[in-house]
């Protein structure tokens, strides 16, 4: 199954082949969704892990006791419809299509499971109509 | 002539007139022709929604006691113009509160709280009834004793309050990419480097002065949807240019005509007047503008039959900060609705800036307004001139020298 998980690593672990530890001993694949880490400093990573849910859990309590802290709800993109426009600027700079105006009606149409929280779209909204949840 | 204006608005108060939306209008003209169409319709309506930044209020504040004659002036930290009479004030929609300010601590505190906020924001907020601080700085005369005054106003406390824009409902405009290699952050958003995306801002062929091309029906004088009150053209907009080269279907190929409106604020609806933020760039603010078409004759309903597949707009870099740019060519607006064009052998994204939804809904409320008997028509008083250049700003002598 697959679960999309926040990371935030503790100055110390970022120097940790994590993905390597999760393929490797609990055979949970991780696909990077959004990094910002670099060295000595806090880091965060939205990932998709992918593997056998106890496994998966496994993976997690591991990745905790390395004092990773893992936030099962992951930043998600929020439209805000009343303000919305519907002018389609997001629509261009979504990398995902997941952002789209629909061809017969013209309003916007946000598909979730498309998101990968790149957020590009924040800042193209000319209403401020797009957030995150944190 | 089949039908005059007057004939029209009689079947108008009647509740007889038969509207029809300018897409409905194309519908139909594929469906009958255009001969039996023109039989069938009294009035096209037409509307558009995008951000339209020549635009700006005028209000009158009231006299206060001792008087004041205000020389500068600031609505919830944005400047507005007070170069007329004493209590006279013109907002514009692209002023922002980090310019021109006085740079007190107020001002910064205003600047970080709302950075993204300038006059459009503003007149939204005013026509939504929401109350505004207001600050202004007197210069003192025997008449006008008073240096200073601060109050909260809303919509109800002041006396005229009326949207005066000088350049409204763009006739065509431009598709903006970039051929450079980083972010530029435009008045039509961002433009991804290496053709990253493509942005054009007019809805097409249901925008209004598509559908009059050589402006024969429209005029100073005539009455259209504004920001959902009743406005009215008052004369060309600035930066006219009917002479812009046009197609064998009398459609402008590039931007042309411009249209300066009036109309009563108070009457007006947030719903139809947006402050809008470009990252980057700055304050604006997104217009919902209807426009009636009477039939008078088949012309009427011919010029309104374009289709998008018809009609085109050049595909301008603006990696290339100059006053001409290049371009990639002409593209349909057709192309640009599909989602994707090609420049130079690549597909580009491309993503509209009006919204063609509430376009279409400006049309259909018009549609209901005339239906209802609630909206008549004006014949206009004078045409608007069809003979004007565009001329460049440049220094004295240099054009002379080039001659
Ligand atoms: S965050 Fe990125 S992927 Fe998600 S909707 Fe916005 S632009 Fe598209
Ligand atoms: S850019 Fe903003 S207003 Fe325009 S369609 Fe997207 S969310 Fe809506």
């Amino acid at each position: 199954m697959k679960k999309r998980v926040t990371l935030t690593f503790p100055r110390r672990a970022v120097q940790m082949p994590v993905t390597y530890r999760l393929a490797k001993d609990f055979n949970v694949a991780t696909n990077i969704i959004r990094a910002q880490v670099a060295p000595n400093q806090v880091g965060k990573l939205v990932v998709e892990l992918l593997g056998d849910i106890d496994e998966m859990d496994a993976a997690i309590e591991w990745m905790r006791s390395q004092d990773i802290t893992v936030s099962l709800a992951s930043r998600e993109i929020l439209i805000d419809e009343e303000s919305c426009v519907d002018c389609g600027l997001c629509t261009g700079v979504c990398p995902t299509q997941a952002l789209i105006l629909d061809p017969d009606t013209y309003q916007l149409k946000f598909t979730r499971s498309r998101c990968v929280v790149c957020e590009q779209c924040i800042p193209a909204c000319p209403v401020q109509a797009i957030s995150t949840n944190f | 002539m089949l039908r005059t204006v007057a004939e029209i608005n009689e079947k108008i108060q009647q509740q007889k007139a038969v509207v029809l939306t300018v897409e409905e209008l194309k519908a139909r003209v594929q469906e009958v022709g255009v001969t039996q169409t023109t039989q069938e319709v009294d009035v096209i309506t037409t509307g558009t929604f995008e951000p339209m930044e020549s635009t700006g209020a005028i209000f009158n504040l009231g006299h206060t006691d001792p008087p004041i004659k205000i020389r500068q002036c600031w609505l919830e930290g944005v400047p507005a113009y007070a170069g007329l009479g004493a209590v006279d004030l013109y907002l514009g929609a692209t002023v922002m509160a980090e310019y021109g300010g006085l740079g007190d601590a107020e001002e910064s505190r205003l600047n970080t709280v709302l950075p993204e906020r300038g006059g459009g924001h503003v007149i939204e907020d005013l026509i939504a009834g929401k109350p505004v601080q207001l600050r202004a700085l007197g210069q003192v005369t025997d008449c006008y004793p008073r240096p200073s005054f601060e109050t909260t106003i809303t919509r109800d406390t002041i006396n005229q309050f009326y949207l005066f824009n000088p350049r409204n409902l763009y006739q065509n405009f431009i598709v903006g990419v970039n051929g450079g290699d980083r972010t530029l952050y435009t008045y039509l958003g961002p433009l991804y480097p290496r053709l990253g995306n493509a942005v054009y801002s007019n809805p097409g062929a249901i925008s209004p002065l598509f559908n009059d091309p050589q402006l024969e029906i429209i005029g100073i004088g005539t009455k259209i949807f504004l920001g959902g009150g009743i406005g009215y053209i008052t004369w060309e907009g600035t930066q006219h240019f009917p002479l812009q080269k046009r197609l064998p279907n009398e459609t402008p190929i590039g931007p042309a005509a411009t249209l300066a409106v009036i109309g009563d604020a108070k009457q007006m609806t947030p719903q139809w007047v947006r402050g809008c933020y470009f990252k980057n760039y700055g304050a604006s603010i997104m217009l919902g503008v209807g426009v009636p078409l009477p039939v008078l004759n088949e012309q009427v309903v011919a010029h309104a039959a374009i289709q998008d597949q018809d009609i085109v707009a050049p595909v301008v870099d603006f990696s290339i900060p100059r006053r001409v740019r290049p371009t990639f060519g002409l593209v349909s607006y057709a192309h640009l609705k599909s989602g994707q064009i090609k420049i130079d052998g690549q597909m580009v994204r491309t993503a509209p800036l009006a919204s063609i939804r509430l376009s279409r809904q400006v049309a259909l409320e018009l549609k209901q307004w005339i239906s209802l008997g609630q909206f008549t028509l004006t014949e206009p008083v004078a045409p608007i001139p069809g003979d004007r250049t565009f001329l460049p700003q440049d220094r004295w002598g240099s054009q002379r020298a080039s001659e």
